[in-house]
């Protein structure tokens, strides 16, 4: 016969290792669910379009010029959808290894608007700023390279404005304006400078 | 009107030798006015210490004083030498016209005037040597300064910004913009 105490013990013990477990279970789960929610923002296929052959206008930090290049992206049909997609096929570009380019790690471009016809705000994300490599002549690359190539491929496109997470900005990393609405036949000139 | 862009919380681009561009710049601003005065030319600093200037009060302060030609000192990578900048409007429209200039293009009355004095004092700095480059860019605050207004933005290499080789380096640099902006004041009607 089993003494009463050791009976009790041994229920207690049972009780702490099934509490245990539910608990070890429970934790298991949170940190599945911060993982995923620090993950990176999954790449998204736009919901409707087409591969296309474009032509992306790239800066090369070496020599300091710009040059087209080929690219596919997969592209939607729609303008707004597809000036997103452009810009970030040549921010795609520029995050790869080795770089041609380097900007900070996870630039992205957030959204783009479309005020009409030919006006677009371009709502990049906070990394692309903060992550921005400070100097005249690497800010003026990056947006001449990304008006360039939205104007070669968005018909029609006037006027481009950049918003950093949905705000205003003064300058890029310090140097380039960021505050104007750019102009894509005053920006085609600037570009001549590099290509 | 010398402007020792950046300062305080304000860094600027990182250089080689764990140099800040904001300590850079003011050194180069303190050497260009010691040799814009020993050439007789009147020369202010717009910050004098590593403090915060936002760039609406640099426009500002250099509006207030009426300068007649207003640098701003850069210094950043990559390639090496010397980028000679004029500002770059973002819109054809020019507020040439307007009684009131527009802050955002405020330089565009005289940008004509700050594009002949860029080409002047690079190709000063290419006498001496030094590889230059002439561009433009849209820039902050130059075009919200009334007067002519040019950038200049030196690209050291490593070497440069050793110790003992910076203040040289920057002399010689210095020295050639003093030479260009003494000889091309009286083509731009500006007083000494």
């Amino acid at each position: 016969m089993i003494p009463r105490h050791f009976q009790i013990t041994l229920a207690l013990l049972l009780l702490a290792i099934l509490i245990s477990g539910v608990y070890l279970v429970h934790l298991k789960r949170r940190e599945e669910a911060l993982n995923t929610a620090a993950a990176p923002a999954r790449v998204m296929a736009p919901p409707a379009g087409k591969h296309e052959h474009i032509r992306v206008l790239l800066a090369y930090d070496d020599d300091l010029a710009l040059r087209w290049r080929d690219a596919d992206v997969l592209l939607p049909n729609e303008r707004r959808a597809r000036a997103k997609e452009v810009l970030r096929a040549v921010l795609a570009q520029y995050l790869q290894s080795p770089s041609p380019h380097p900007l900070g790690y996870g630039a992205d471009i957030k959204e783009v608007y479309l005020l009409d016809d030919k006006t677009l705000v371009v709502d990049a994300n906070a990394q692309f700023a903060a992550g921005h490599p400070s100097g005249i002549v690497l800010e003026q690359l990056t947006l001449t390279s990304l008006i360039e190539t939205l104007a070669a491929n968005v018909p029609d496109i006037a006027k481009v404005k950049f918003l950093v997470d949905g705000q205003e900005r003064e300058t890029l990393a310090g140097h380039v304006d960021l505050t104007p609405f750019y102009e894509t036949a005053v920006v085609h000139e600037m570009a001549r400078e590099f290509e | 009107m010398i402007d020792p862009s950046h300062g305080g919380e304000e860094v600027g681009a990182a250089l080689p030798a764990k140099m800040q561009e904001k300590d850079l710049t003011l050194t180069l601003a303190r050497e260009l006015r010691r040799q814009l005065e020993e050439r007789g030319v009147h020369a202010r600093l717009l910050r004098e210490a590593d403090i915060d200037l936002s760039l609406e009060r640099r426009a500002e302060a250099a509006n207030q004083e009426h300068p007649w030609l207003y640098i701003a000192l850069h210094a950043g990578l990559p390639g090496k030498g010397v980028r000679v900048y004029w500002p770059a409007m973002t819109s054809q429209q020019s507020s040439q016209a307007a009684m009131i200039p527009r802050w955002e293009s405020a330089q565009s009355a005289v940008s004509g005037k700050s594009r002949a004095f860029a080409n002047a004092v690079a190709n000063q700095i290419r006498k001496g040597g030094v590889s230059t480059s002439l561009l433009t860019a849209p820039l902050r605050p130059l075009n919200n300064v009334l007067a002519p207004a040019i950038a200049i933005e030196w690209a050291p290499s490593p070497a440069d910004l050793k110790p003992a080789q910076t203040d040289k380096a920057g002399a010689g640099l210095t020295s050639a913009v003093a030479s260009a902006i003494a000889q091309l004041r009286g083509s731009i009607g500006a007083r000494p």
